[in-house]
């Protein structure tokens, strides 16, 4: 309206978001007169609202009416005419040289990690990392803010390395977290509202590095699927600048941002194709997907019908649905006569009302009980992860890292009849 | 390396890169649902925007309450009209719904304050 229309507008924000609209604003180039009633207005009588409106703003303390109306009357300044978004100044690439025990103290204490112990990032680790890939250390990645119209901070491959070495990863793990970065969709989008993030891993990758698509898959036993989902915070963290408060609005927060619901699909035991697949991969090709959203519900059981019931009852801000299904179910429904995910999803879509596209199935789990997980998670994107590979193949450690493997069946009277 | 010893890591943050994600476009509204959708702006298209001349007074002007749509922002705007009749009724108020979420843009909105001669928008209430 102020620019394309000529017409002056006042903006009215409540007052817990005054630091955070400002900053907002300011680094927009407008210096968008806003005024603040005290926070909320949602949810309170009628009465609360016409003592804010005939009160103070609580961020400036002056009257709110006589603000709402300088902000439509009083001439603009000089520095309202003439806009100017302020230049940052970059980080230099090496922090000061201190002991580990300082150094610790500056990443915890400057908000760069998760709270959890970390990896310094030496010189040597980082180059160690780098071998991880072929590509370029200085190859721009991409650029990320979790604040959606903030100023996007831009990563390169060794950026992406620094925080690998933080989350604890080996050089195996770097070409499926340069794939997770080069999605440049952050584990924690800023809303009140509280994401959550979940990541599926598919193709070969997921064997070659350990990750664990089967018993206990989304529980912290396996190595690769721990660091990973780790990893992926952390770059949030450092590539999209999230601070709790400042940038990071969410209310009650999520405790999946910890890890972000990291597995590998169980391609071997599932009936149903890869879920890479589904999205214009080859089976043969490894990618990452991510998705995101706020419900995570985790004791389904029952059959299809059972499934849309409780999906339609999700209370969620989007129609969308991901099931994470232990492969026995992915078989009941074959066995329900449910051919392929497209003959699902028609049916979820008919059931819940939800658009197909909308609806996804996730097969992963160790087949000691049928039970599903029901989200309102939306599908994002896929990312290849095989053009981070090295061409000499994964550089693994010459005995790799690996937590214990999960006891599982192997005379086949775990599994039902494919 | 031992405990007390010296050392040197690298910085874990990005670098700030002059773009700036854009709230949705007007030919795409509700893209804010749409994580797969990241329109931006870079700094010097941002510092060509201009804030509009502002009006010699309210009296007698036509001034648009446009609700966008969060929770409570439509009662407060009842009672912003409430106060504008009590306290400067010749001041002619209107109370416009934005379209789709508090997020999006509204472009058929916009363009008929345009058309109607709106002389200013009280625009909330975020929060």
């Amino acid at each position: 309206m102020e620019d394309h229309y000529n017409i002056p507008t006042a903006p009215i924000v409540t007052a817990r978001f005054a630091d955070y609209i400002l900053k907002d604003s300011r680094s927009h180039g407008m210096l968008l007169r806003y005024s603040f009633p005290p926070h909320p207005v949602g949810f309170i009588p009628r009465s609360h609202l016409k003592d804010y409106i005939k009160g103070n703003d609580p961020y400036t303390g002056k009257p709110l009416m006589q603000e709402i109306i300088d902000a439509l009357t009083k001439p603009l300044t000089e520095e309202e005419k003439n806009p100017v978004v302020p230049k940052r100044p970059g980080h230099p690439r090496l922090l000061p040289p201190d002991t580990e025990e300082n150094l610790h103290r500056l990443f915890l204490e400057s908000g760069w990690t998760d709270g959890l112990p970390i990896v310094l990032p030496t010189e040597e680790r980082v180059a160690e990392m780098l071998t991880g890939t072929d590509a370029d250390p200085n190859q721009v990645v991409g650029r990320m803010s979790i604040a959606y119209y903030e100023e996007k901070l831009e990563y390169t491959v060794e950026k992406v390395a620094v925080n690998a070495v933080m989350a604890g990863c080996r050089p195996e793990h770097l070409p499926v977290l340069l794939a997770i970065a080069a999605t440049q969709h952050p584990s924690l989008p800023s809303s009140t509202t509280s994401f959550a993030s979940m990541l599926c891993v598919n193709g070969p990758i997921r064997r070659e590095i350990g990750m664990n698509c089967g018993l206990a898959a989304l529980s912290p036993f396996n190595y690769a699927n721990s660091v990973i989902g780790r990893a992926w915070t952390l770059m949030s963290i450092n590539f999209g600048e999230a601070r709790p408060g400042d940038t990071f609005m969410a209310s009650t927060g999520h405790n999946l941002n910890y890890n972000n619901m990291t597995f590998g699909e169980n391609e071997e035991d599932s009936p149903f194709e890869p879920f890479h697949v589904e999205k214009g991969f080859k089976p043969e090709e490894s990618t990452v997907s991510i998705f995101r959203g706020w419900n995570v519900l985790g004791l389904g059981l029952g059959n299809a019908e059972e499934m849309a019931k409780v999906l339609r009852n999700l209370p969620s801000m989007a129609p969308t649905g991901t099931f994470v299904m232990d492969p026995l179910v992915a078989r009941s429904l074959i066995d329900e006569g449910f051919k392929t995910k497209e003959e699902l999803r028609k049916f979820f879509a008919e059931k819940t009302g939800y658009p197909p596209f909308a609806i996804n199935f996730m097969v992963v789990g160790g087949q000691t009980n049928p039970l599903w997980i029901t989200t309102d998670f939306v599908y994002t994107e896929t990312e290849s992860i095989d053009k981070w590979i090295p061409k000499d193949g994964i550089r693994k450690d010459k005995k790799p890292l690996r937590m214990p493997e999960p006891l599982v069946c192997k005379d086949g009277i775990c599994t039902l009849p494919g | 390396m031992t405990r007390n010893n010296v050392v040197t890591v690298l910085d874990p943050r990005g670098q700030p890169s002059g773009v700036f994600g854009r709230r949705s476009s007007g030919d795409n509204p509700g893209t804010i649902l749409s994580p797969r959708v990241r329109p931006v702006d870079d700094r010097e298209s941002m510092e060509k925007l201009q804030m509009a001349e502002r009006l010699d007074t309210l009296e007698g002007k036509l001034i648009y309450l446009v609700d966008v749509g969060f929770p409570g922002s439509k009662e407060f705007l009842e009672e912003l009209a409430e106060w504008f009749k009590e306290n400067m009724p010749s001041v002619k108020v209107v109370y416009k719904q934005k379209k789709f979420d508090p997020y999006s843009d509204d472009p058929e909105l916009w363009e008929e304050i345009h058309a109607n001669k709106g002389d200013g928008v009280i625009l909330g209430v975020g929060g």
